[in-house]
């Protein structure tokens, strides 16, 4: 029974609707910019009505930017085929280490097991900036500047403590005796692996790795400095658009609108999992 | 040859001993209860005898063969969990196929295979539902069933019958021993109900601090315990106990409420000797004759009646008197009690072990 | 000590997936310094009727009053009521000792008397050697027996404990049991407890009210039940090993009353054993479930024939599953019996053993040849 007065509800109502409009605000500010020309945008006062183009997005698709000064070559859609590269990449190459490793760490005790783990999310916190000089010089040293290799290798950074710290969290949850069960049945602990653990941690699997895709995807300094502009992903391809003409606005925004829709639309898609993973199965079915 | 054979086997994890040196034989079909307490190690005697977790030290062997090397998928043992541990994304028919399809059976044989053993465990009408769709019994059918599924030569029961409704537990604990002789299998059973412990052993294995206080048939456990601590452990209630001391002035007795009580001639060579008096509850009769107590409270039971009686020195103990006895003493009343021979044992006070009289 | 009145009360749980009746209609009256039980399996109300009394949940309709005075629209703490928890809810800072003297505190008694009062209920609950301990070092059992002494040494109006003894040692349940029913008939404590257990509610109860799917199935003292159940589900529920039950045919006439039994077995007794008022109804009901409790069905001459299943001794009592017919039945005996497995052997039952009931209610219509 809901016992609430009206007047709750309404404050309630009301202090949803504020935090919806801070959240939501910047996206739909942009989106309206998207569709405007720069001479709209600048306008002042700023107006509510006007009318709506496209030609920033056939700008940024085509690769032609036209401007007061001439065309520009964009390389927007390289951008954004090396954020999708990198992303999945890096994200397969995560689970495959990470999964196993997860495992490890949920069922075997060993020896400075908990340090190693606690080192390795560790990563997730320290700041990028910490390791990036020491980092770009090596990456001189053994020829991995602006390649995808080096990138993807420097991305397991972000994707693997995810993966394992949450998919740790749901072998944990897998009672032993299930595995004990499949293996004495007649099964080599490989086809456990495979047929039983895996199986039963999809739905932290499939969180963590989501997790991962867009926190590889939304990575802004390891890309800017160990990579040049073929190789660059969205957020670093955003500052192509402060050019000697002026910043485009219109076009940052629609490149911002472009590139945020597939990790939006996974997070959508996908919402239920991303909270599950994130309770790291913490309630039992 | 024994069909199972455990030989000193020990475990521990670091510093903390589970078990040390224990030895066990079980013939081939014979039903071996091991029975303990909570926290003693059954369950890890299982997990090691299955292979999923290696001893510390000591052999097992299988049909005359040690298996240490063995790994579990290859030992042909058949396990049922005390949570039943059925796989979750399978339905019944294919948690009870697992073990038949792990041994490469073609697909007939399969299905053959399970509906035999559903049917005989009476889930037939369950097979295609998930473990969520089942109930606590059914669960229980189905993780007996996929333990037997394969015909398996060894079967370790872990307390099949612990997260199961009274009601189920009574049935399945009168239909268990046909099932289990029927698969012919070597069975370890573990479980903490010394009820279940008698009604289903053919020899039951007391496990207690790290080793086997006493190995032997339901009968000799019940009436001829090794030790206080096994005959604590089986009856409900639990045999009452008293300090005292074996005197043999006027023949052997002890004095038990300031009242001499008389016990078996054959004790006189212990006169003088620290003992502990144990009388089972259901051995305690109430007279005319005997230790004077007040009764303290009447608390009937299904079909029998416990009373907690106290002596006029303050010693508390219980008898266990059938409903159906012609009259039952009020709380309050002043009786007698005296105690049946079967049912009366006498342990030495230092060591717990019975004396024989 | 006070009577306690339940007067029709419902509890009602209202979420999105629908409302569950938990409660229905409830009436239930405990006499002053009485001991109930509130028996049932999961599910079946009592923990929300407890819950009701106590205060942690709202009535949704009735009124529960103590001597007189309603209580349902109290809170907890103005109720004069002392709980013990399931899940024994102790202080974790504070020690055994401290959680045992809490709620003493804040009465008016003297120091030195709280710390007898506590001394004594230690001692009986056999955790005196503990009190200064802290709750996460001590054992689930002991912590429970902590969680009761802490309800019990109270001076309360009501006393609502709430599975006080499940997670007890069972060597030291039969003590236990003898001496806090002494305890509160000493004190003349009106007593609710909530169990699924029937041993527990036999053993301290003076009624047992069994509850099922939130309805009060009976409310009787555990003699009248067990002699007496008001429908099947009381009879099957209470008596272990469950009550064997039949649907048999009837046939009565002036000399004999038979009851036919699926398998053929038929059960036949003179007309003298059955009461006139009864043979009278049962000319008319031509069948009834037959209810007969293990312990009623004894070994020895009789017309129930069958092969022995098996035969369980479990040291003060033989248990014997036989095989009527295709059908298990059960046979308990006081004494040491022993039976071959797959011998023939022959049960019989008296009359004044028989329970019948209406198969289709399921009510009772007799117990022991006179009407229910």
């Amino acid at each position: 029974m809901d016992h609430s007065s009206s007047l709750e509800k309404i404050l309630r109502s009301v202090a949803i609707t504020l935090v919806l409009v801070f959240f939501l605000f910047p996206i739909a500010w942009i989106f309206l910019m998207s569709l405007q020309t720069n001479e709209t945008i600048l306008r002042i006062p700023p107006s509510i009505a006007f009318t709506p183009i496209i030609d920033n997005y056939t700008a940024l698709i085509t690769g032609q930017l036209r401007t007061a000064a001439g065309s520009l070559q964009l390389n927007f859609m390289q951008n954004m085929f090396n954020s999708v590269l990198l992303s999945v990449c890096s994200v397969a190459l995560s689970l495959v280490l990470g999964v196993p490793a997860a495992y490890a760490f949920a069922r075997f005790k060993f020896r400075l097991g908990e340090d190693i783990a606690f080192t390795l999310l560790s990563f997730r916190f320290a700041p990028a900036l910490l390791v990036l000089l020491p980092l770009s010089l090596y990456f001189k040293t053994l020829g991995l500047t602006n390649t995808y290799i080096g990138l993807i290798w420097v991305y397991q950074l972000i994707c693997l403590p995810l993966i394992l710290w949450i998919v740790r969290g749901y072998f944990e949850d897998i009672s032993p005796d299930i595995e004990y069960a499949y293996r004495i049945a007649g099964n080599s602990w490989w086809k456990t692996f495979l047929k039983i653990s895996i199986p039963l941690a999809k739905p932290g699997i499939a969180a963590a790795g989501l997790l991962a895709f867009i926190f590889a995807w939304n990575n802004f300094v390891f890309a800017l400095i160990l990579a040049s502009a073929d190789k660059q992903p969205v957020t670093v391809g955003a500052l192509a658009f402060v050019t000697a003409s002026g910043i485009q606005y219109g076009q940052i925004a629609a490149a911002i609108i472009i590139s945020i829709t597939p990790t939006l639309a996974l997070a959508l898609y996908a919402q239920r999992y991303l909270v599950e993973g994130l309770s790291m199965g913490a309630v039992k079915g | 040859m024994s069909q199972l054979a455990i030989k000193s086997l020990t475990k521990s994890y670091g510093a903390f001993k589970v078990f040390d040196g224990l030895n066990l034989e079980a013939d081939v079909g014979e039903i071996v209860v091991i029975f303990g307490g909570s926290g003693t190690g059954k369950t890890i005697l299982l997990r090691l005898i299955a292979g999923v977790e290696e001893p510390t030290a000591g052999a097992i062997e299988i049909g005359g063969h040690d298996v240490s090397d063995i790994a579990p998928e290859h030992r042909g043992v058949g396990m049922a969990f005390q949570n039943f541990a059925l796989f979750p994304h399978m339905n019944a028919s294919e948690n009870i196929a697992t073990p038949l399809r792990a041994a490469g059976a073609d697909e007939s044989k399969v299905k053959a295979g399970v509906a035999k053993v559903a049917k005989l465990l009476k889930i037939d009408h369950v097979l295609n539902h998930s473990p969520r769709e089942l109930s606590n019994g059914q669960k229980q059918r189905t993780a007996l069933a996929r333990a037997l599924a394969a015909e398996p030569q060894i079967l370790l029961l872990d307390d099949p019958l612990r997260n199961v409704d009274a009601k189920l537990r009574f049935e399945m604990r009168l239909e268990l021993p046909r099932l289990l002789r029927q698969s012919g299998a070597t069975v370890l059973y573990v479980t903490q109900d010394y009820k279940e412990a008698m009604a289903l052993a053919d020899r039951i294995a007391v496990l207690a601090n790290g080793t086997f206080v006493q190995t032997a048939t339901p009968e000799d456990i019940y009436v001829r315990p090794a030790t206080l601590g096994v005959a604590r452990l089986f009856g409900d209630p639990s045999i009452n106990t008293f300090d005292t001391v074996i005197e043999t002035e006027g023949g052997t007795h002890v004095v038990l409420g300031g009242t001499r009580v008389p016990v078996a001639d054959g004790y006189r060579g212990f006169g003088g000797r620290e003992v502990i008096f144990g009388v089972r509850p259901e051995a305690v009769e109430i007279g005319s004759a005997g230790v004077e107590a007040e009764v303290i409270a009447v608390t009937p039971l299904n079909e029998r009646t416990v009373l907690l009686l106290q002596t006029l020195n303050g010693w508390e103990f219980l008898a266990s008197l059938p409903s159906s006895a012609a009259s039952i003493p009020d709380a309050g009343s002043k009786v007698r009690a005296s105690f049946a021979a079967v049912g009366t044992h006498i342990f030495d006070r230092q060591s717990g072990e019975r004396l024989h009289g | 000590m006070a009577e306690l009145d339940i007067t029709r009360v419902d509890k009602i749980y209202h979420s999105r997936k629908g409302d569950v009746h938990a409660v229905k209609a409830l009436a239930l009256v405990v006499k002053p310094g009485e001991i109930v039980a509130l028996l049932g399996s999961s599910g079946c109300g009592k923990t929300s009727t407890l819950r009701m009394i106590a205060g942690f949940e709202e009535v949704s309709n009735g009124a529960i009053t103590l001597g007189g005075k309603p209580i349902h629209t109290l809170p907890p703490a103005a109720r004069g009521v002392a709980m013990a928890f399931e899940a024994y809810s102790l202080y974790p800072p504070l020690t055994i000792g401290e959680n045992m003297s809490f709620a003493l505190k804040s009465s008016k008694l003297p120091q030195a008397e709280q710390e007898r009062r506590v001394t004594h209920m230690a001692e009986m609950l056999e955790i005196a050697d503990i009190l200064n301990k802290y709750p996460s070092s001590v054992s689930g059992g002991q912590q429970q027996r902590a969680s009761l002494g802490r309800a019990l040494v109270r001076d309360a109006g009501l006393y609502l404990l709430d599975e006080p003894m499940g997670q007890l040692e069972p060597q030291l349940r039969a003590i236990l049991r003898g001496r806090i029913k002494h305890y509160l008939r000493e004190h003349n404590c009106t007593t609710i407890l909530v169990t699924h257990d029937q041993t527990e509610a036999n053993a301290l109860a003076d009624r047992i009210a069994v509850m099922e799917g939130g309805v009060l199935q009976q409310y009787a003292t555990p003699a009248e039940l067990k002699a007496r159940p008001a429908n099947l589900f009381t009879g099957t529920f209470i008596g272990e090993p469950p009550m064997n039950v039949f649907t048999a045919d009837v046939s009565a006439n002036a000399d004999r009353v038979s009851f036919t039994v699926e398998g053929g077995t038929t059960l036949s007794y003179p007309a003298s054993d059955i009461s006139d008022a009864l043979r009278g109804v049962l000319a008319k009901t031509p069948r009834i479930a037959l209810g007969i409790r293990p312990h009623a069905l004894q070994l020895g001459d009789g017309p129930v024939k069958g092969k022995v299943m098996a035969c369980q001794w479990l040291g003060d009592q033989t248990h014997v599953a036989v095989d009527v017919a295709g059908r298990t039945v059960v046979s308990v005996s006081q004494e040491r019996v022993s039976r071959a497995t797959g011998s023939d052997v022959s049960l019989n039952v008296a009359a004044r053993n028989l329970h019948l009931f209406d198969p289709a209610s399921g009510n009772a219509i007799a117990h022991g040849g006179t009407l229910a």
